[in-house]
């Protein structure tokens, strides 16, 4: 019986030392590749590839959708730029996450595998904070036009920018609206998505620096009926009802407010700017006069918003999506670090791009210490365009 | 047709055991070699990494729906725990940062003292009671995660966890990973085919075979019982600890009720109460969906132009989840009608499962038997 025993012990011991000797062999191996670049060739042509970590299906979809058309867009635009006489051409990448973030960082390790230069992504917070380790890893620069949670930037990701305003601004932004309007009682509610609760504490944070007596309610994503929120709200009476979810929640609950009596302000963040909202809400009377606020800056604001608009129509036969010209602003600003570093090199671009003064759709965007974007003369509330619901659609109100 | 699988597998049968051991590990041992030597996409490596956290899992919950018998779908709960328990213990959430060792043990005895707790009253239930106990408990751990915002973060998770440090090894490459994952298993494995000879484990086999003939053969059911729900408890928060330093990220999405779902699969496929079927139930499921989806995708695309079955490869690109889902579930059924007793089935449960003895057959025709005269007796 012990032979056997010493013979499976024989043959593990031998096995891990086999396993042991090649671990080293190829250990040394592993760290010989690499540096089959050969950039700097005058007049030579060298097809960069960029990653687009975004989400085309699940939740997200439409928003992912506009991203990736966008940066289709950019990529053609952009292509053919030369530094030191090479001539870039842009090959994207693009894979979805399907907005899951267990699913994000398999999709970053597949960019990552495919050797991208830099990435345009991901589409949402949660999804960005479950990919940076592997970019920041692998040294690869990532700009999100889309992931406006503020604790990304304040992780010390010193890999990660984004060219899209931060969730604490617009709250601050609609906390100030409300109190312009004359708020003394205001209802601050959130979906229990990642989203919506960080969007929510700002705004509740921004009310309460202000005095506002503030009731804090809560739905579940998915929720159809709100009766035991409504019944509160009542309670409380509140002259503004702020949520800071989606618009199908934002219209089930609007109507179900307008039912009861509710006669209070609606406003919302940019979850709920969407037109659907009137069929949601059963009908465009029961929005009619809801504010809303937007993450990124005023269309009517945008210097190049108006030609970019006309080529995603002409692309894609839609109208530009949420956040798709802060995509093409985000391959504009990697393509102007290529350009300052003379190079692809990842720890060059990360430097080269908070040198970045890049004149794009948003107007001429720059980099901070942390990678959020700012404007010159800008970076306080005034910044957040407001809608107001009238006739049917979301107009634009300053 | 039968026969011909009884005779090939009769074949297998007779290589000794240590020899599947010794393959096993060594293929487990080389495998993250191959992305070192650039053989292999990292990817790859990942995807097995998170394979092997699921084996934990899988070998975890054996334990008790396998070896014990009772349905439990709250698992992913112990996960969630182990891992939350990670997280704070190890980010700039709360500006924490102990000791790898230290937080290992935590999130092990904290995941054991929940499921103590919640063996406490759901014990006392069989079936499908028990199941649906276990089932609320999963989701109300997710709501309190999703809901303690001063603590977890809420649905926004807990990002910047540090990578553990193993007396100075620094663990952060998911091929070191691999290895932290692997001798983890190693070491679940050896103890609970231990545990599984012993006493404690022909009691939890009697258990689940018939609850009241072991309880009058001297087994106390619910102390007994409650031994397996705290180990298995101890081994998901266990997982739940190592994957959270992995992922670096966590929040409530990670812990659905489809995750419990997924590792009940995973024991069934395997065969209820082998750990060796644990293990590769853990491994086809979670292996075979992403190389179908990278075979379609990827290497037959490659292969034989990129025309080949456009609509197949965007079906997998876009919907991929819901197809898992699908191929899931073929695979139960399919598994139920040709083998019920799963891939690597004990022995034991073979038996259970088959009624091949004749004797137990002949017993079984003769109980039948009995119970129609009775009732003819009852009709006169």
């Amino acid at each position: 019986m012990w032979h056997e025993r010493t013979r499976k012990l024989l043959a593990v011991g031998l096995a891990l030392a086999l396993a042991a000797s090649m671990f080293g062999l190829v250990g040394c191996n592993g760290t010989e590749d690499g540096g089959e670049e050969d950039g700097g060739e005058a007049g030579a042509t060298e097809t960069i590839k960029i990653g687009v970590h975004t989400s085309l299906t699940g939740g997200l979809a439409d928003y992912g959708f506009a991203a990736a058309e966008a940066l289709k867009i950019a990529a053609e635009d952009f292509s053919g730029f030369e530094v030191d006489g090479t001539t870039y051409e842009i090959e994207l990448v693009i894979k979805d996450d399907k907005g899951e973030p267990a699913e994000a960082p398999i999709v970053a390790q597949q960019l990552v595998d495919e050797g991208v230069i830099g990435v345009i992504g991901c589409l949402t917070s949660g999804n960005t904070n479950a990919s940076l380790p592997i970019y920041q890893s692998a040294g690869i620069p990532v700009i999100s036009g889309s992931a406006t949670a503020p604790d990304l930037t304040e992780a010390g990701f010193e890999n990660f920018f984004r060219t899209c305003l931060r969730d604490d601004l617009q709250g601050a932004a609609i906390g100030e609206w409300a109190v312009e309007l004359g708020s003394k009682k205001a209802v601050v509610m959130d979906d229990r998505g990642d989203y919506a609760v960080a969007l929510g504490n700002e705004v509740q944070a921004a009310l309460e620096a202000a005095g506002v007596d503030v009731l804090r309610q809560e739905g579940q994503e998915g929720d159809v009926d709100f009766s035991a929120q409504v019944n509160n709200i009542k309670n409380f009476g509140p002259d503004a009802v702020i949520f800071t979810g989606y618009h199908r929640e934002a219209g089930l609950l609007f109507k179900q407010l307008k039912e009861a009596g509710v006669d209070a302000q609606f406003m919302g963040g940019d979850g709920i700017k969407s037109d659907e909202i009137a069929a949601e809400a059963g009908g465009a009377e029961n929005v009619e006069g809801a504010l809303c606020t937007f993450g990124g800056f005023a269309q009517e604001n945008m210097p190049g918003y108006a030609e970019f608009a006309a080529k995603f129509r002409e692309a894609t036969g839609k109208e530009a999506g949420p956040y798709s010209e802060n995509n093409y602003d985000a391959l504009g600003a990697l393509v102007d670090a290529i350009k300052i570093a003379g190079g692809t090199d990842g720890a060059a671009l990360i430097d080269a791009l908070h040198e970045v003064e890049y004149d794009g759709v948003q107007g001429t965007l720059t980099f901070d210490d942390k990678g959020d974007v700012s404007v010159p003369g800008g970076g306080g509330t005034d910044l957040i365009p407001r809608f107001e619901f009238t006739e049917g659609t979301w107009q634009f109100i300053g | 047709m039968a026969g011909t699988f009884r005779r090939v597998a009769d074949v297998f049968g007779r290589i000794p055991r240590w020899v599947y051991i010794v393959a096993a590990l060594v293929l487990a041992i080389v495998f993250p070699m191959l992305e070192q030597a650039g053989l292999m996409q990292t990817l790859w490596l990942r995807l097995g990494t998170r394979t092997l956290v699921y084996v934990l899992l899988a070998v975890g919950l054996n334990l008790v729906l396998g070896e014990t018998g009772l349905l439990h779908l709250g698992y992913v709960a112990f996960f969630a725990v182990g891992a939350y328990s990670t997280a704070i213990l190890s980010s700039p959430r709360l500006g924490i940062h102990w000791n790898f060792w230290v937080i290992i043990v935590i999130a092990t005895v904290l995941a054991m003292l929940f499921g103590f707790v919640i063996g406490m009253p759901t014990l006392r239930l069989r079936g499908d009671y028990l199941a649906i106990v276990t089932l609320a408990f999963g989701e109300i751990t997710r709501m309190t995660f999703n809901n303690w915002e001063s603590v977890t973060n809420g649905p926004g998770g807990i990002p910047g966890i540090f990578p553990p440090n193993l007396f100075g090894w620094v663990v952060d490459k998911p091929a070191e990973f691999f290895y932290l994952l692997l001798a983890s298993v190693v070491l679940v494995v050896w103890l609970l085919n231990n545990l599984k000879k012993s006493r404690v484990g022909r009691a939890w086999n009697a258990l689940r075979e018939d609850e009241i003939a072991s309880h009058h053969s001297g087994v106390r059911p619910t102390q007994v019982k409650m031994l397996a729900v705290v180990l298995s408890s101890g081994i998901a928060g266990l997982a739940g600890a190592i994957f959270a330093y992995y992922q670096q990220f966590i929040n409530p999405t990670y812990f659905l009720f489809m995750q419990s779902t997924i590792v009940v699969c995973m024991v069934v496929l395997g065969g209820m109460g082998s750990i060796p079927g644990a293990i590769v139930g853990a491994v086809v499921l979670d292996a075979t969906p992403e190389i179908i989806r990278q075979a379609f995708t990827q290497w037959l695309p490659d292969a034989l132009g990129s025309d080949f079955l456009p609509g197949v490869q965007t079906a997998l690109q876009t919907d991929f989840d819901r197809y898992r889902m699908l191929i899931f579930g073929l695979v139960i059924v399919l598994m139920v009608i040709f083998r019920p007793e799963g891939l690597l089935p004990d022995q034991l449960w073979r038996r259970e499962v088959h009624d091949e003895d004749p004797r137990d057959q002949e017993h079984t025709r003769q109980h039948l038997f009995d119970f129609e005269e009775g009732e003819k007796d009852l009709e006169v």
